[in-house]
């Protein structure tokens, strides 16, 4: 399952939004320049306002307050109910969204930022400076139990100079500084002064700048967003945004199909196989196009059997990565050899690949010490006999193929592979948090920024923090530092191709594969302009022509 | 113990029961399917073929394929193997545990009756399944958690016959006679009493293995049976929900193997218990 993909970039600091991953694979989608677009009727007719559209999320959100967000149903909420101090445009290019414009100081250690004037929160009370050094002081503040926090620890200084002008000093060159400044750091001063944000109404009901205000929460059920009248950039076209939670793709689908739901993002079977009939492709458009994210093996590095590079080697070796994706991509996607997407600048292809090779797994096995001594086809070593459990998240049906198409390629070199499916609250917080697993089948979602600091740096894995695998090389965690304190792009995607390639020496995770998003979008949306950013960053000049419009009030 | 002229009528009776006869005719092809699966299933069970995903059924693939191009007529002959696993386990554990409560219940009465029968009492109190699905949250699930789960939650019923049973048998004569001759209490149960009380457990038994079946199809189905790759007809209905649409014999043949089977061993059951039935006596 696929997350839907809409709205603009939801910048995090830390490009991770953890949250990464519930439903894999897209989730802020970008780019592809070719994105197809299956054909469908088109009608024109006029831009028009009005009408609801229905959007279908496997997950419910969990937190709408952004710092304490993570993941991709509350970012989907939130990048519509907030605005970023910047954002990407559609072409990935940063852009002003709450500021007007900023100035970088030539060493590049300062950035002063102008805000727009005039701009209201949704309750009317204007926003200011004020918010923005509020929202920065919560995310850095140690007792706010966010994720995002690094790059905001790399400012020396934040200073209000003026009502609408905010300057930031960072200590030393920062890459990752101006995209940073998204929407995890501008919160309502007024309404969250002297409060514990953790407890404050507003993680459930939010009160951001964006083009959509809060109306209803139901848990588990809904979420209802109605457009703001006064919004900076014009008034949504799109009346109401109705964001349903329907736990279980095949239903979502029926609803799909019997139009009660517009937009979805389909499976490669449902893509494939199932909405191909004149009749849907009337009713729906089809979009596709290369998600920024990638899907994984990872294995918990603190287990002594995955200790042994060799024997990370032979998995690699043994896993046939163009099988899952023809079997379980159905081709929709592009086998992983990296964490950074292909086509991007920052993405080494010259990398060193594991081709499907049994008998070099089997002799690399053999050589780390695991023979089958008992005869009983499991590979085994000092009496211990080779096996271990994969975890992955209940719900993305990618996964639990992909498990099982691993768990039968381990099984043909001699390792015993169980699967345990979990629900996803409990396997973030009782798993992967406490680092309560051998291996797991997981998503990052990628953000613009190449920044990866939060994942792979070995200071990074405490209890909540990103390298839950417990991955640790020295030359990893000089170059991720020095790549961002470096603003020269060169250099940095040097710093960065090398990175790449002890990864793939390393293989501390096998890099399964980057699938495509594919969104379905009734067709009576118009105005939607697939772009390298995905389809979502126009949001709010999408319309229904008057006589198509479904949803009156 | 049953009479040698008692057995002949039995078997009379339940082989002119045509519907009983069917039953244990399928129950029979059922055990040699499971025996034989090695030899009967055309395929690996477990043989993943990307490039033959969710075919339909074809002289190559007589049930089609899954949605990992596995062979579904393999899976279904070892997913038998699993069925009748699950199905024989649980009801022999729940008919030991009731047996031996309904036992103790019934033949030593007072306060060991009232504690044994209200304890009986709180358990049916709880749906069954429910209970089934808050246990399984906190052990991970396979197929033996699965089948010791069905069987600890599921023998009041045996508890309770049992108990019946053994309340009308102590008072008969020939229990006074074991009595007086000085036998043990267990002497009496085991010797004495059980024999005689069996045959109502032999029906709720083989009526059991049918709704032992039934459970397992369910977990499975909900992802939190019998796990993968060991297939088993519950799971394989899952993946056949999801494809309905374009892979009907993903749902149909598992689906109507849990039919079949646990039609089977329903009307074995009733068949049984007719032809035990004294009243129905001709």
């Amino acid at each position: 399952m696929d997350k839907i993909p809409k709205m603009k970039i939801t910048i995090l600091s830390a490009f991770l939004t953890l949250l990464l991953l519930m439903l894999g694979s897209c989730d802020s989608c970008q780019e592809r320049k070719e994105t197809v677009k299956e054909p469908a009727l088109e009608e024109p007719g006029e831009p028009a306002y009005g009408d609801t559209i229905v959007v279908g999320s496997i997950g419910d959100a969990s937190n709408l307050l952004p710092p304490l967000a993570s993941d991709s149903a509350s970012f989907d909420i939130i990048g519509l109910v907030y605005n970023g101090i910047v954002k990407y445009d559609k072409d990935l290019k940063i852009v002003g969204d709450l500021a007007e414009s900023w100035d970088i100081s030539p060493d590049g250690l300062e950035i002063i930022f102008h805000l727009r004037k005039g701009v209201k929160w949704h309750d009317g009370v204007e926003f200011t400076a004020e918010d923005v050094m509020f929202g920065y002081r919560k995310i850095i503040d140690p007792n706010t139990p966010t994720a995002y926090a690094s790059s905001f620890e790399e400012v020396k200084e934040a200073e209000i100079l003026d009502k609408y002008t905010f300057k930031v000093t960072y200590k030393e060159p920062f890459a990752p500084g101006l995209a940073s400044w998204g929407n995890l750091v501008v919160l309502p001063q007024h309404l969250l002064e002297g409060e514990d944000i953790t407890k404050s109404p507003l993680t459930r009901s939010p009160v951001g700048t964006g083009p959509y205000r809060f109306v209803e929460w139901k848990t588990g059920e809904k979420i209802v967003l109605e457009y703001n009248p006064d919004y900076f950039e014009g008034r949504p076209h799109i009346d109401r945004y109705l964001y349903r939670f329907i736990p279980e793709q095949a239903t979502m689908f029926l609803e799909l199909k019997a139009e009660r739901i517009d937009e979805m993002g389909l499976t490669p079977l449902q893509y494939r196989r199932q909405t191909n009939s004149p009749d849907f492709l009337q009713k729906f458009n089809k979009y596709r196009y290369l998600s920024f994210g990638y899907t994984y093996l990872g294995y918990n590095l603190l287990e002594p059997k995955f200790q042994d590079i060799r024997v990370r080697h032979a998995i690699s070796s043994a896993i046939n990565k163009q099988d899952i994706v023809d079997g379980v991509l159905l081709g929709l996607g592009r086998v992983a050899t990296g964490p950074f997407k292909p086509d991007t600048i920052w993405y080494n292809p010259e990398v060193k690949r594991y081709p499907y090779d049994p008998e070099k797994a089997r002799a690399l096995l053999e050589e780390a010490g695991w023979v089958d001594t008992d005869g009983d086809g499991i590979l085994d070593k000092e009496g211990e006999p080779f096996s271990f459990t994969i975890i992955t998240n209940q719900g993305n049906e990618q996964r639990k193929k992909s498990a099982e198409i691993i768990q039968r390629n381990l099984k043909e070199i001699g390792i015993e592979v169980k699967i345990h499916i979990i629900e996803w609250a409990a396997f973030i917080n009782d798993f992967i948090d406490k680092k309560n697993f051998e291996a797991v089948i997981l998503g990052w979602s990628l953000d613009p920024d190449p920044d990866q600091y939060d994942i792979w740096h070995s200071r990074k894995t405490k209890f909540k923090e990103f390298n839950f695998i417990s991955y640790k090389n020295p030359e990893v965690d000089d170059l991720l530092v020095k790549a961002r304190h470096t603003m020269d792009p060169e250099e940095r995607r040097k710093y960065y191709f090398r990175f790449q390639e002890i990864l793939a020496e390393e293989q501390p995770y096998t890099f399964l594969y980057v699938a495509e998003s594919l969104p379905a979008i009734h067709s009576r949306f118009k105005g939607i302009e697939p772009a390298p950013a995905g389809i979502g960053y126009n949001f709010i000049e999408w319309y229904v022509p008057k006589h198509l419009q479904k949803y009156t009030k | 113990m049953i009479k040698q002229r008692e057995k002949s009528i039995f078997w009379s009776r339940l082989s002119r029961n045509k519907l009983a006869l069917i039953g244990g005719v399928i129950v029979i092809i059922l055990f040699l399917i499971a025996l034989f699966a090695p030899w009967l299933s055309p395929y690996d069970s477990g043989k993943i073929d990307v490039t033959r995903i969710l075919e339909p059924p074809s002289r190559e693939h007589p049930l089609g394929t899954d949605e990992l191009g596995r062979d579904v007529l393999s899976r279904m002959i070892w997913g038998s193997r699993i069925s009748l696993a699950v199905g024989f386990v649980a009801v022999g554990i729940l008919s030991i545990i009731g047996v031996l409560l309904g036992s103790l219940a019934g033949y030593y009465g007072g306060w060991i009756d009232s504690v044994i029968m209200r304890f009986v009492d709180i358990m049916l109190c709880f749906p069954t399944y429910f209970l089934i699905l808050a246990v399984i949250a906190f052990v991970s699930p396979s197929i033996w958690a699965i089948m010791i789960v069905i069987g600890v939650f599921g023998w009041m019923g045996v508890a309770r016959l049992i108990r019946a049973e053994i309340l009308s048998l102590k008072e008969r004569e020939f229990i006074l006679a074991a009595r007086s001759q000085g036998a043990r209490d267990l002497r009496i149960i085991f010797r004495h009493i059980l024999p005689n009380a069996l045959s109502p457990v032999l029906v709720s038994a083989i009526l059991g293995v049918a709704a032992a079946i039934l459970t397992e199809s369910a977990l499975s189905f909900l992802g939190i049976g019998v796990q993968p790759p060991t297939p088993s007809w519950g799971n394989m209905l899952t993946a056949g929900k999801d494809n309905i649409d374009i892979a009907w014999w993903l749902s149909l043949y598992p689906g109507l193997a849990i039919l079949i089977t646990v039609l089977g061993y329903n009307l074995l059951g009733e068949g049984i218990r007719d032809a035990l039935d004294p009243r129905l006596r001709d």
